[in-house]
């Protein structure tokens, strides 16, 4: 590993601790950085253990939300070979987000099972996006457009579906915009589902740097590309789907994390893929952090947070892909 | 390598090779030439496994390609693209080191074997002194060597290349040129490679395919396939076709010779 690599994981490791701390410090009951931390470690102290109960939940949601988002961004970015793909942008958290509605509207008794129709619904945004946009290629500029348009009808089936009064599912579209309200059970689904993803990730890392060179070159090293693509694509799929199914639509985090990384780490997934991990984690969890503490009790989401974070930042990658991929 | 009766259509409304036959001699170097749209890079993939036939069959090692796994194929065979992307901040030797995929189970890391395939690949286009530089650090010239020295790092008896010396200066073109020659006549590696520069096929190749409109027109020796008439078929060219004492057979361009 070079330098740059080496310090730029310690830095992002650093950057997650002080975000854990802080974000479990802050809000309407208060400890000191030292109350935490011994109070974590022998368990004394009466206000860590209600932070515990109350705040980490959502700090964990937090962190593997936005290390299972960004780290969906940069496998579809593989795939697609496109750096813009992101799935709170093209369609594949939108899909996810309205399949789980559609499903707790239908057959609410199925609840245990939302994580799979997240699934399900992740995966027909990201074949629709797929399928609509391929011409003998992918050209970049359509698949992001198609990818767009897939979103909003998604995104608008789910509201509507939300509009449509039952008391649960508007509690339920209530609750995916924040993450405040969350309990350990979620966090249970997210931490296990998300680290299996984020397992399969870092094992197809390799196949990631594959995917970079042409499929004619990749074939002719004796590679499968169409397996390649289409495994690393359902990885990408899942954790776009259990990260939406617990924390809600997320745009941006999955095309910011992955275009630093590659500033800063390099092109390698085998050290890309950690970096988005921890990387993708800290800043949802500033983004939280930030949320809850700019105007309480009121709360911002973290999802704004980064919607107003991203849409300057997809600006800047806009224009300088612009130079890259100009027809 | 046997060629038998190759048809394939593009599209359902233009047939882009009609029945092709034809062999690819061991040991030697046959170049494919003939206008754009011929179908000789067609050909090329179809040979390659990048494409399959609608009928017929190319032969390998008394085996049909279909018949290949991709791994068992990529130690037989190996192609350098016409157009060639990877990461800028790749280096040389981890990209001539991607040749040794076919040869790694996986999940493997590299073995002794690996690691003398690569050092011969790199020696032998002369790239031993760049190979920690990164990709976007090269120029053209080099960058095609890059890629010609990750196809040898295969191992492999047959080379296929498209187009290998375009975007290339002239001097860099037959840089590339010597060095398939080198690899074929030390190593024995049979090389077949498309070109547009009908001098430098003359020169360069033991055996030349001739195509137009997918069909084969002529193959052979350089000196039965260069001919006027041939020339004229395929290219709608009028040229002058000599031998010079030193040079060899070499033609000049004077004119169009027909309508295309």
């Amino acid at each position: 590993m070079k330098r740059k690599q080496i310090i730029s994981l310690i830095a992002v490791i650093l950057l997650l601790i002080l975000a854990f701390i802080v974000s479990a410090i802050t809000g309407s009951l208060r400890v000191t950085p030292l109350e935490l931390i011994s109070g974590l470690l022998f368990g004394d102290h009466e206000q860590v253990e209600i932070i515990k109960d109350l705040r980490f939940p959502r700090i964990i949601i937090a962190i593997f939300a936005g290390a299972a988002l960004s780290v969906s961004g940069l496998l579809l970015q593989a795939v697609m070979r496109n750096p813009l793909a992101d799935p709170g942008i093209i369609g594949v958290s939108a899909g996810a987000s309205f399949m789980s509605l559609l499903m707790a509207t239908l057959l609410p008794t199925l609840y245990f099972f939302t994580p799979l129709f997240a699934f399900l619904g992740g995966a027909l945004g990201f074949f629709l996006v797929y399928a609509l946009s391929w011409r003998g290629g992918l050209n970049p500029l359509r698949m992001v457009l198609i990818g767009i348009a897939i979103h909003s009808v998604f995104s608008g089936l789910a509201q509507a579906l939300g509009m449509q009064g039952s008391s649960l599912i508007s509690s339920l579209t209530q609750m995916n915009s924040t993450l405040s309200m969350k309990t350990w059970s979620e966090a249970e689904t997210l931490v296990i589902c998300g680290s299996i993803g984020l397992v399969l990730a870092l094992l197809v890392s390799r196949w990631c740097n594959y995917l970079a060179l042409e499929d004619k070159t990749a074939r002719n090293l004796g590679l499968n590309v169409n397996l390649m693509r289409f495994v690393i694509s359902m990885i990408a799929v899942l954790l776009a789907a259990v990260a939406t199914s617990v924390a809600g639509v997320f745009a941006f985090v999955g095309l910011l994390v992955p275009h630093i990384g590659r500033l800063l780490v390099g092109s390698d997934h085998r050290i890309l893929t950690p970096f988005s991990i921890l990387a993708g984690a800290a800043l949802i969890l500033i983004a939280d952090t930030v949320g809850r503490a700019l105007m309480p009790p009121h709360e911002i989401p973290a999802s704004i947070i980064m919607a107003v974070i991203g849409g300057p930042v997809l600006i800047i990658l806009l224009r300088k892909s612009e130079r890259i991929y100009g027809n | 390598m046997e060629i038998k009766q190759i048809s394939y259509a593009y599209d359902r409304t233009k047939q882009t090779l009609h029945s092709i036959s034809g062999w690819i001699a061991r040991g030697k170097i046959t170049t494919i030439i003939g206008p754009n749209g011929s179908g000789k890079s067609t050909l090329l993939s179809i040979m390659s496994k990048n494409a399959t036939p609608d009928s017929g069959q190319v032969i390998l090692d008394g085996k049909s390609l279909q018949a290949y796994r991709a791994k068992e194929l990529a130690r037989k065979l190996a192609v350098v693209h016409q157009h060639n992307v990877a990461p800028s901040d790749l280096t040389v030797e981890k990209l001539v080191g991607y040749g040794r995929i076919p040869h790694r189970e996986r999940f493997a890391s590299g073995s002794e074997e690996d690691q003398q395939a690569i050092e011969w690949a790199l020696a032998c286009t002369n790239l031993l002194g760049k190979r920690s530089k990164t990709l976007d650090a090269l120029s053209g010239g080099e960058r095609q060597r890059v890629w010609i020295a990750m196809a040898l790092a295969q191992k492999t008896p047959f080379l296929f290349l498209d187009e290998p010396t375009t975007y290339l200066d002239m001097y860099y073109q037959y840089e590339i040129l010597e060095l398939i020659r080198r690899i074929n006549r030390e190593h024995g590696m049979t090389v077949v490679m498309v070109l547009h520069d009908i001098n430098q096929a003359i020169r360069y190749s033991d055996r030349i395919i001739a195509m137009k409109d997918g069909r084969v027109v002529i193959q052979g020796e350089p000196e039965q396939v260069i001919t006027r008439e041939t020339l004229l078929d395929i290219y709608g060219m009028e040229t002058i076709v000599r031998t010079d004492p030193e040079a060899g057979l070499y033609i000049v361009p004077v004119g169009l010779g027909h309508v295309r």
